[in-house]
């Protein structure tokens, strides 16, 4: 039986760790010390290119020497690559939580090596996280799955066919579904997409619920379109799924979500160009047509939209204006002369400490429960988008 | 309706009605009260005569108490002071306000006259009986041993069943206390916390007391000279208010202004005089005699002073433990694992002159990690047990950061840790908040001295708790070494399918350069206890210069 693929990998990966594993011992017989190395995930070696338009890792590495102090960080990851590659020769998978408990029951199973134990899931889920990063591999890849959460999908034009590990095919036809969403989780990209008739757009929504609602309203039977919910901070699933309509459908992608510096950094950018803590995943779960569709702020002068102003009080929207700041000096996507909009919009937003919501749309008509809806096709005919 | 008869009460009946003002709120407190009282007149009485004080105290239940819920407690305080003579007795334990220190600018123990009386008050309120004395001075023959009472109507004391007694002692006072209370020997208002306060900052002390059914506790004294109590200062012009000021003139009716300006205060001279001329104060009144001023002369000269700038009081007046004694006195408590000791140079505070000292220690075999540590409030020696959180010196302990110094701390909290935080403010003129002198009044000034002077002894503090930290490295990485290292090589092993040969190799490598790390280690600890032990030399010889 053969999993699905999120890519087609050429990496042999157990033929490179035995051979790094070689190399460490022999270093040791050299009394050397033995040196592991991974990209170093950050922004400081993220590289933007608007032709490739994601982010893509730089030459930084984070090097592990084997000293005093590394040596338990060493002995770890070649613990944890053990069980990782046990696990790809059986072809069994695992979720990080399911992986810090076989640690634990494997240490505990072997006294000699009481001393790996974990005393909690923060200190394995790094240990993998460097494995992946070192072996320059996706946790998919290492048969380590999270559990994603999907996005929420609703059309009626679209039809998705899941090839199964034993060859079986499945297909789904998203029409048959009424008002309940397909939620695609691990490894969208190993899915194949077939449009029943033309899809004009697909638009993504910040709000699950908005998009649901828009469902249940009827918006994909009035217009060819997809639409999906992506429940704030786009998931691996949503992000490898945006990227597998990109791809395989070939249609328009709009993304509309609140007017803040959080959506823009946090939402918006990772499902567009990825982000600096996945640079090795990007190629795969970023979806760079994706245009930001609203809440722009000519939006909030054009609909008289309401505006909250940013409590002083409130943390987690200071920090994202401090961040929104930090990403216009250092961040190489809205650095960017391409995103010069969008990074207008962020200095719009740190100068005038107001957000706007994406549902205060529905404010503009009150009456009409169809408003949020005619807003979005307004805009995309008219092509008020960045 | 019958008008109301206007009456005056005498400075006994005040505090007879009001004893919850001076200490006594509490069966508990009246305890810890009694004791305090007793030993800070036999402290500063064997200070004034020069000699070094020997205290017996023992304090047991013998019955139960008049009132709810409490027991009759017999408390007797020996001293080897210089003794009274029997006419001196009702005054001094039977007269509010009658002392010998009130208003002197001095650095002593008690100040007003109050708390000795207030005790005998409270043991014949709760017992019917106030206080026995037994005393004899170097003069006597015989010992006198007489029961004082409070007139309680009159504010005079009553010796009651006088008698002679022979007393193997050349010269001392013993005074026998039976009163309502009830004992608590540990916590912040404990007995046990009370002397051990004491014995810390009276290294000269030697002291043996029972208490109790527990069995004589003996601590003999670190200091063999007796502290030189300063002389007192005449008082700062700036610290008085109007009324203060006329009646402190007063005390020199007949001598001229100029004269009575320049003796009765500090920092006054001629020239300070031509400053207040300048400042508004008319020429003509210089001349005249203190007893001729109207009340607006008064007021004109009082106001050119305070408008005029004068040097800060002298310094001089404030009385010191030293960092020495602190020292050796802190290893009575017990067996200290390290500490930290600073006594500030003397300061000017509010006008006032203060001088902070602070004692940090740690001790083997006392304290939790998980409790704050134990702060012992001292005022002029005296420590302070009660209302901890209104004093000058917690609000000075809560705003240092104790975490730069690697002492785990609540925010704005007192710190955690088996340490003993002893900060002592000696001055001539404290500040309480009530007259039971139980809190020290914040002052801007006053909070800031303080906590200049626990940072500092934070910063000494850190340097041993650094070396430690480094010293649990070490050790932590030699464990790791031990631990990690067989383990990495058997997992390389598996995977690289290597023969056993090869992983045996590995492990000799491995050992060699793991080796090297420990020795840098070691070093490196080695260098950080050389330097320790550097600054501490330099320490010591400091304290002892």
């Amino acid at each position: 039986m053969t999993l699905l693929k999120i890519r087609k990998q050429t990496k042999n990966i157990p033929k490179i760790a035995k051979s790094l594993c070689d190399d460490m011992l022999q270093t040791l017989e050299q009394a050397k010390r033995p040196e592991l190395q991974a990209i170093k995930c950050s922004l400081d070696n993220s590289i933007y290119s608007p032709s490739i338009g994601y982010l893509t890792p730089g030459k930084k590495k984070i090097r592990t020497e084997l000293n005093v102090s590394s040596v338990q960080k060493l002995s770890r990851v070649v613990f944890f690559l053990e069980l990782l590659l046990n696990n790809i020769d059986i072809g069994a998978v695992n979720t990080k939580r399911e992986l810090y408990y076989r640690a634990k029951g494997l240490v505990r199973d072997n006294l000699k090596y009481g001393a790996i134990d974990f005393e909690d899931q923060n200190e394995s889920d790094p240990i993998i996280e460097f494995i992946c990063d070192m072996l320059e591999v996706y946790r998919e890849e290492l048969n380590c799955y999270a559990n994603d959460r999907g996005g929420q999908t609703y059309s009626q034009a679209l039809i998705v066919t899941e090839i199964l590990p034993d060859g079986e095919k499945a297909t789904i036809d998203l029409s048959s579904l009424g008002t309940t969403p397909f939620q695609p989780k691990n490894k969208p990209q190993s899915l194949k997409l077939k449009a029943k008739k033309k899809i004009d757009f697909c638009l993504i929504l910040e709000s699950e619920g908005t998009a649901n609602t828009l469902a249940s309203m009827g918006m994909t039977k009035r217009h060819n379109c997809i639409l999906m919910g992506a429940a704030g901070v786009p998931s691996n699933a949503v992000r490898g799924w945006t990227k597998t309509i990109q791809e395989q459908l070939k249609v328009p992608i709009y993304f509309c979500g609140d007017l803040d510096a959080y959506t823009l950094q946090n939402i918006y950018r990772t499902l567009k160009a990825g982000s600096a803590a996945s640079l090795i995943r990007n190629s795969d779960f970023s979806a760079p047509k994706v245009r930001f569709l609203g809440v722009l702020p000519e939006d909030v002068k054009k609909y008289d939209l309401d505006c909250y102003n940013v409590k002083k009080m409130d943390k987690g929207e200071l920090r994202a204006l401090k961040k929104a700041k930090d990403a216009l000096a250092n961040d190489p996507f809205f650095r960017d002369r391409r995103n010069k909009k969008l990074s207008d919009i962020l200095r719009w937003l740190v100068k005038n400490k107001i957000r706007c919501e994406q549902q205060a749309f529905f404010s503009v008509d009150a009456k009409d429960p169809l408003c949020f809806e005619k807003i979005m096709i307004e805009k995309i005919k008219k092509k008020t988008f960045i | 309706m019958t008008k109301p008869k206007i009456t005056t009460s005498s400075t006994a009946e005040y505090f007879a009605k009001n004893l919850q003002q001076v200490g006594f709120s509490s069966p508990t407190k009246a305890v810890l009260t009694t004791l305090k009282e007793a030993v800070d007149n036999a402290l500063d009485a064997c200070e004034v005569a020069g000699i070094l004080p020997e205290l017996n105290i023992t304090i047991k239940k013998v019955g139960k108490g008049s009132g709810r819920n409490t027991d009759l407690v017999e408390l007797i305080i020996e001293d080897n002071g210089p003794g009274l003579e029997l006419e001196e007795l009702p005054k001094v334990f039977g007269e509010y306000l009658a002392s010998s220190k009130f208003g002197r600018g001095q650095c002593s123990r008690g100040q007003q006259g109050i708390g000795i009386s207030a005790s005998v008050t409270w043991a014949q309120l709760t017992n019917a009986k106030g206080v026995t004395v037994t005393s004899k001075t170097k003069r006597m023959r015989k010992a006198v041993k007489a029961l004082i009472n409070v007139n309680i109507k009159g504010n005079k004391g009553i010796i009651k069943k006088k008698s002679t007694i022979d007393w193997n002692k050349p010269h001392g006072v013993k005074v026998e206390f039976r009163i309502d209370g009830r004992v608590q020997l540990n916590g912040d208002g404990g007995l046990l916390t009370y002397l051990e306060g004491t014995t810390l900052v009276n290294p000269h002390l030697d002291i043996n007391y029972k208490l109790l059914e527990n069995d004589w506790v003996k601590i003999e004294r670190v200091r063999s000279d007796i502290p030189k109590i300063p002389p007192a200062t005449l008082p700062h012009p700036h610290t008085m208010k109007l009324g203060e000021f006329i009646g402190h003139a007063h005390l020199y009716d007949n001598t001229p202004l100029s004269s009575f300006l320049k003796k009765g205060f500090s920092r006054v001279t001629d020239q300070t005089i031509k400053a207040f001329v300048s400042a508004g104060l008319p020429k003509n009144v210089l001349k005249k005699r203190v007893i001729q001023l109207s009340q607006d002369q008064y007021k004109a000269c009082f106001q050119a002073i305070q408008s005029t700038d004068l040097m800060n009081p002298s310094t001089q007046s404030v009385l010191t433990i030293g960092e020495a004694n602190l020292a050796k006195s802190i290893a009575r408590l017990g067996e200290v694992d390290f500490m930290s000791v600073v006594t500030r140079k003397p300061r000017i505070c509010d006008f006032k002159p203060v001088v902070v000292e602070v004692a940090l220690a740690r001790f083997i075999n006392r304290g939790d990690a998980d409790e704050p540590v134990q702060l012992l409030r001292f005022a002029n020696r005296v420590p302070l047990q009660f209302d901890k959180g209104g004093c000058a010196i917690t609000q000075a302990l809560e705003t240092v950061n104790w975490r730069s110094y690697g002492v785990t701390q609540p925010k704005r909290s007192i710190p955690l840790g088996p340490y003993v935080f002893a900060i002592s403010i000696t001055s001539p003129f404290i500040k309480f908040k009530n007259a039971s002198k139980e809190t020290i009044d914040s002052s801007e000034e006053l909070i800031e001295e303080i906590r200049r002077a626990l940072m500092q002894a934070g910063q000494k503090l850190s340097r041993h708790i650094r070396r430690e930290h480094k010293e649990s490295q070490l050790e932590k990485k030699i464990a790791h070494i031990e631990k990690f290292g067989p383990i990495l090589i058997d997992i390389l092993g598996r995977i690289a399918k290597a023969p056993k040969s090869r992983t045996k190799k590995a492990e000799e490598g491995l050992a060699k350069l793991l080796g090297r790390d420990t020795r840098d280690a070691k070093k490196e600890l080695e260098e950080a206890k050389t330097k320790l032990d550097v600054l501490k030399t330099k320490e010591a010889a400091r304290r002892n210069s």
